[in-house]
């Protein structure tokens, strides 16, 4: 087994479970759920295969069928590939296991099947976008992506689901249709579709034809601001965030925002290149967008009273984080907006995971009822306020680190203001997350008496929890487990031209 | 008479950035669930114009490998690209009309604006 | 008016086990400080067994992480004992800080060698960096010699609340991180440390879990939060515009920057005032204080607040001064950052000092009235900690006196807090209006007041006098060697003296000495156990008092030489000081007359009751603004366009789009 194929063979595993499931039994009962487990610890297995292999023997590029990148489709295999796929099945693997007995009380039983179709197609795009180093072929991965993402939002059948995914799936057309334009423009100026030969030939080009660059770059950056969910263009993210079912809130959140992101910096840094990019001045508008993201984001995430929007506009204000480590142009900055990807996933799945819980065991979801709630649910509240202190920046958790690594590459790039916004928005978190945490623990509850028991819900949730509340605080103790493999990522990326 | 001359030779530019415009003034103005479905398929339709006739080369034929030696071809590409993307955009259009029957079995009108009304009237903020 | 619990107060009689442990801790207490006593006037030899023996336990490597692990030990075994006997977590609580407390002791020959560091690697990034020298060995003795007190008095008050069990734990572990702080050497570990005894001295403070808790807590943590931010932003400023990450000297690098040395003096200003209760930002220790229970009390003000004022001291005394090799002598040119910023905390503390006490003498709650003297006090020390910073290198005087005054404070105000304590337990009531009389029933417990309210009042022979002393002297010094309107200052020092004197007979008079009501007709008397506790912290104020030269020469004057103060200075005016000269002597009677003199106005014309107008009150003008403006903005405004946002999403996607185009073909000449 020749460990070139490793990532190849993750997204087969992948496809083949999507695909299988609907020809297997028709009931949802312990072999289909081994099974689903089974395919994704496979997958998971084979993207670790892939990351030792690239650590080991450094990136290559892979073409499928052995056809040339001027012809075929490519993927690239590099550190940034293989550290974020590998990511991104983790962090799926724990949803899924979480949500096998979280969804039956959101969906009915015979819909299973459907829903992990769904989620298994999602995946496979989502790995596949990491990978891949071709421009149609990550439009066509883009577009399944927001096909199943939609389909995992409405599979419950309320009428705010429908009309959520009604407008993410308009919004999402949109988006993608600009970036196809955008596509259109560069395809008519450089011929090439694999991201390698359009940068070359751009950087050759650019004087010749500056305005149909100029308009395929604000048309692909727009497109990707309304999928990644930067400030103006986000205002389809609460209401399908916070109907969803909480593994599929969970994914979309953590996960798929994200991957939007790295076409982002994939188009800006390895496509366009980072002098013609800095001489545009795209950073800086990006960055002025992330900062109004970070504080408006968290204002608007104070009113709330229903905790699932809470999470959602907590995560416009941290996706902002992202795009000003993004916007600062330098291999800090890069650096610094990887790790809070890693760790924002982890510490928001880690939120959704512990809301979810509470409504599965409660059927409460608005933050006002939570009075008390620590002691009957003592490690769900747990790992909800290692992810609450991780958010506010208490050092020894992940979040403390993501946002020093920031302030570092902020005051690099020499923009100070920006530190005050990053501080602010900290103080903000504070303000809508601690109430939470602190009725939770000290109010008295009007029901039952503040007595410690353990958890009524099933252990298959418990395990996710317990497993990201505790690899949130390992990363915060030691980030340069991290850190040191990131960056090594930087440099590699931002001059790959 | 030379910005005729550059419009006509532009034509297909031209005409999908009207379309493109055309498309995005439907899904912005008119309320109408179904008819801002059909804004976006204009919207594709725009940018499929666009693509396919950037790889039209000028006296070139259909791209079809005939037996009698070589020709000027049509770029086969972006046809090709194209296909695949008007199944995308009809599994969307497919998609998008399902979630709409469904929107109006919840919500009794296909109104953007009434539904909108009757859910802020509903939720609790 | 509080609702205090009243149901019967359910002491119940101790085992065997417990009164001895508690008798052998303090034995051990005793001894500690009598080691080292010895020590340092070599009546214990310095090859002796008891001195060989604790430096070979102590010559461990990693005794640092010891010292801050013990407790968090401690916490976690009380948390597993407590399933099993219940009386176990109190024991477990107080063998464990009494362990740590004869480690702390135990370093003593050690320091006076030199510094003990240590360095844990990898963590947190650049690792973890503790360092052990006379300042930090000065409070960690303090921190130790109160937490015993109070872990002792605890034991037996908490018995009348519930939930001893989380009480234990953070108790525990609000220790652990103040030790933390204390031994910290680099910026991120006492942020670290800082933040972590923000959050476990929070679930103390909310111990009781009314309602009243809550809000008063969500006050202070939410400024504790904001405090610990301000310190982050100033630390990253520095590390990144100074490259220093420590505490060093760094008035070099410092001056080469422009405004943002003054960003980093005002935000350390903030954030280290907010945790030492510096005006404006004073306002949670007295919502605070009333709601708790007495224990964390005693503890708050007896350190927490003190650890804003050491990081205070160790950003302003280091930081920003120069170099040893760069200073030349007082006309140093670097020394002007110092010498702007010191001007503006001496005008801070001395406006706190007097605001403290002002307020104060309003009060009829004791322990609110208590809470005002401990943000005077504090005024005290933050002026003390400004004349060091201002004066620079002349600025010895000003930073010893500050430095004893935490010692001091640290004594009475906790014996103060105690008793207030006590007085609870068995009256039921806190408002010293509606006592009186109770010396017959509780005659020692009267005893410990007097010597404490004697102490903080500065009477010869007690330990305020010494500090307070030493303060004049470092008012004085500014207005000799700086700026004449510290004259002023000094009148108002006096002024804020005089008012402690009259608050406190007002205190003793009212609660003890007064005709007894009806109601406590039946109490039962002083507390045995409690009052131990009590007396040890009583003794240590009568010894101060009696010579109070020994602190001085043994701990302060080394602490001084340490940082960068003038070494002839110290020797010329400090070393060796004779506080009972008959100009100090004078000083102290003048303000005890004018004390006795504003409390015989204050009663004849009924002073005490004054309600000041309400623009007066910062809460109000400051912050309620703050909190009202965020509420209006979230509910009216926000909420509002939350949904009909909503309609706007392609209109809003088409003018990015035209936006960003237009933007962009700026670049070319379109």
């Amino acid at each position: 087994m020749s460990s070139i194929h490793f990532p190849i063979y993750s997204l087969i595993i992948l496809l083949a479970a999507a695909v299988a499931i609907p020809i297997m039994r028709k009931n949802f009962d312990g072999f289909m759920k081994t099974f689903i487990i089974a395919a994704l610890v496979g997958a998971w297995l084979f993207s670790l295969g892939s990351l030792i292999n690239v650590f080991n023997h450094g990136p290559h590029v892979y073409n499928f069928g052995s056809w040339t990148e001027t012809i075929g489709v490519q993927l690239m295999i590099d550190e940034f590939s293989a550290i974020m796929a590998f990511v991104i099945l983790t962090i799926a693997g724990l949803i899924v296991v979480y949500s096998i007995r979280d969804m039956e009380h959101e969906i009915p039983l015979q819909q299973f099947g459907s829903y992990y179709i769904l989620v298994y197609i999602l995946l496979f795009c989502m790995v596949g976008i990491t990978y891949t180093n071709d421009l149609f072929n990550m439009y066509v991965f883009m577009e399944i992506l927001s096909l199943t993402s939609c389909g995992i939002i409405s599979i419950k059948r309320k009428k705010e689901n429908f009309l959520a995914s009604f407008r993410y799936l308009m919004l999402n057309t949109i988006g993608s249709l600009s970036v196809l334009l955008g596509i259109a423009l560069l395809y008519m100026v450089t011929g090439h579709l694999n991201m390698g030969e359009v940068g070359k030939v751009i950087a050759e080009v650019w004087q010749s034809y500056p305005i149909n660059i100029l308009v395929s770059l604000g048309f692909m950056i727009t497109g990707l601001s309304i999928k990644a969910a930067l400030f103006p263009l986000h205002i389809w993210l609460p209401d399908a965030h916070s109907t969803a079912p909480t593994p599929s809130s969970a994914l979309l959140s953590g996960l798929v925002v994200k991957v939007y992101i790295f076409c982002a910096a994939k188009i800006l840094f390895r496509m366009i290149g980072q002098d013609i990019v800095i001489a545009l001045d795209v950073p800086t508008y990006i960055t002025y967008f992330a900062a109004l993201s970070m504080i408006m984001g968290s204002i608007f995430a104070i009113g709330q009273k229903d905790i699932k929007r809470l999470l959602a506009y907590s995560s416009v204000a941290q996706i902002g984080y992202i795009f000003l480590g993004l916007g600062l142009a330098t291999a800090q900055g890069f650096s610094a907006a990887l790790f809070h990807i890693i760790s924002h996933a982890l510490m928001k799945t880690g939120l959704f995971l512990s809301a979810g819980a509470i409504i599965y065991n409660k059927g409460k979801r608005d933050i006002r009822e939570l009075d008390g709630i620590g002691y009957e649910m003592p490690i769900t509240m747990g790992v909800f306020t290692i992810s609450v202190l991780g958010m506010i920046g208490i050092p020894g958790i992940n979040g403390f680190m993501s946002k020093i690594y920031l302030s570092f590459a902020v005051l690099a790039a020499d923009k100070p203001f920006f530190l005050f916004v990053i501080l602010a928005s900290s103080f903000l978190n504070a303000i809508y997350y601690l109430p939470i945490v602190i009725a939770a623990f000290l109010k008295e509850s009007k029901e039952r008496k503040n007595i410690m028991v353990l958890d009524a819900i099933p252990k298959s949730m418990i395990f996710p929890m317990v497993v990201i509340g505790v690899s949130c605080v390992i990363m915060g103790l030691f980030p340069q487990l991290v850190m040191n493999a990131i960056e090594q990522v930087a440099p590699t990326f931002l001059t790959l031209n | 008479m030379s910005i005729l001359k550059s419009i006509i030779e532009h034509i297909n530019y031209v005409a999908s950035a009207i379309l493109f415009v055309i498309g995005l003034y439907t899904v912005l103005t008119h309320s109408n669930l179904l008819k801002k479905v059909i804004g976006i398929n204009i919207i594709e339709t725009s940018i499929f114009l666009f693509f396919v006739s950037v790889g039209y080369v000028t006296g070139g034929r259909a791209p079809i490998v005939e037996a009698s030696g070589n020709h000027v071809y049509v770029n086969p590409l972006p046809s090709a690209l194209i296909l695949t993307g008007i199944v995308v955009a009809v599994s969307i259009t497919a998609y998008a009309l399902s979630l709409i029957i469904k929107l109006y079995e919840a919500y009794g009108t296909l109104d953007m604006d009434e539904i909108m009304e009757a859910r802020s009237g509903q939720t609790n903020e | 008016m509080y609702q205090y619990k009243t149901s019967e107060v359910k002491v119940t009689s101790d085992g065997i086990l417990f009164n001895s442990t508690i008798i052998i801790t303090l034995l051990a207490f005793i001894l500690g400080l009598l080691g080292i006593i010895g020590y340092s006037t070599s009546f214990l030899e310095e090859s002796s067994v008891i001195a060989t023996f604790a430096r070979e336990i102590v010559n461990f490597q990693s005794i640092l992480l010891w010292i801050i692990g013990l407790p968090l030990l401690a916490a976690a075994l009380s948390l597993y004992i407590d399933s099993k006997w219940s009386r176990g977590k109190n024991l477990v609580t107080i063998i464990g800080t009494c362990i740590t407390y004869l480690i702390i002791v135990g370093l003593y020959p050690q320091v006076l060698e030199g510094d003990v560091h240590y360095e844990l690697a990898k963590v947190l990034g650049t690792g973890l960096n503790f360092q052990l020298n006379i300042i930090s060995y000065f409070l960690l003795v303090m921190t130790g010699i109160l937490w015993l007190m109070t872990v002792i008095y605890a034991s037996v008050y908490m018995q009348q609340e519930d939930n001893q069990k989380k009480f234990n734990f953070w108790l525990n572990v609000t220790f652990s991180s103040i030790l933390g702080t204390i031994l910290a050497n680099d910026f991120f570990t006492m942020f670290l440390f800082f933040e972590m005894m923000t959050i476990s001295s929070y679930f103390l403070v909310v111990h009781k879990t009314s309602k009243e808790s809550i809000s008063a807590g969500n006050v202070y943590i939410f400024m504790g939060i904001g405090g610990g931010l301000c310190v982050l932003l100033a630390m990253i400023l520095t590390k990144v515009y100074t490259g220093v990450t420590g505490f060093m000297p760094a008035a070099y690098e410092l001056s080469q920057l422009s405004g943002e040395k003054y960003i980093i003096a005002v935000l350390f200003l903030i954030g280290f005032g907010m945790k030492a209760g510096m005006l404006p930002f004073h306002i949670w220790l007295p919502k605070t204080y009333v709601v708790t229970v007495t224990p964390v009390n005693v503890i708050s003000s007896g350190v927490m607040i003190k650890i804003g004022a050491y990081g205070l001291v160790r950003v302003f005394s280091t930081l920003f001064t120069p170099s040893i090799d760069a200073v030349q002598g007082y006309q140093q040119s670097l020394w002007y950052i110092s010498r702007n910023i010191g001007a503006v905390m001496i005008w801070l503390g001395i406006i706190t000092m007097l605001v403290g006490v002002f307020m104060a003498l309003q009060q009829g709650n004791i322990k609110k009235m208590l809470a005002y003297h401990s943000i005077s006090q504090m005024g005290y020390i933050i002026m003390g900690i400004g004349v060091a910073t201002y004066l620079g290198y002349k600025g010895a005087m000003g930073f010893v006196g500050s430095f004893y005054h935490i010692f001091n404070h640290t004594l009475f105000k906790s014996l103060l807090f105690m008793v207030a304590g006590v007085v609870y337990l068995r009256t039921k009531e806190i408002d010293m209006y509606k006592l009186g009389g109770l010396w017959r029933k509780m005659p020692f417990t009267a005893a410990l007041c007097l010597i404490a309210a004697l102490g903080i009042t500065g009477m010869p022979l007690f330990n305020g006098f010494a500090s307070k002393s030493i303060l004049h002297h470092a008012i004085d010094e500014a207005y000799v060697y700086g700026h004449y309107s510290f004259k002023y200052a000094e009148v108002i020092f006096t002024i804020a003296s005089a008012g402690t004197v009259c608050s406190f007979i007002k205190l003793f008079g009212f609660v003890f000495l007064k005709k007894p009501n009806e109601i406590q007709k039946d109490i039962k008397g002083d507390h045995l156990l409690m009052c131990f506790a009590m007396s040890g912290l009583a003794l240590l104020i009568i010894i101060i008092g009696i010579a109070p030269n020994f602190i001085l020469n043994n701990f302060l004057i080394p602490a001084a030489q340490g940082l960068n103060f003038d070494a002839e200075f110290i020797e010329r005016y400090i070393n060796n000081m004779d506080f009972f000269h008959i100009n100090e002597l004078m000083k102290a009677l003048k303000v005890y007359l004018l004390g006795g003199v504003l409390f015989i106005i204050g009663v004849k014309y009924d002073l005490f009751h004054i309600k000041l107008p309400t623009w007066l009150n910062i809460e109000k003008t400051l912050f309620r603004p703050f909190y009202r403006g965020i509420e209006s903005l979230h509910n009216g405004v926000l909420n509002k366009y939350d949904l009909s946002l909503v309609k706007y999403d392609v209109v809003i996607y088409a003018y990015m789009l035209c936006m960003v185009l237009y933007v962009l073909l700026q670049h070319t000449s379109l």
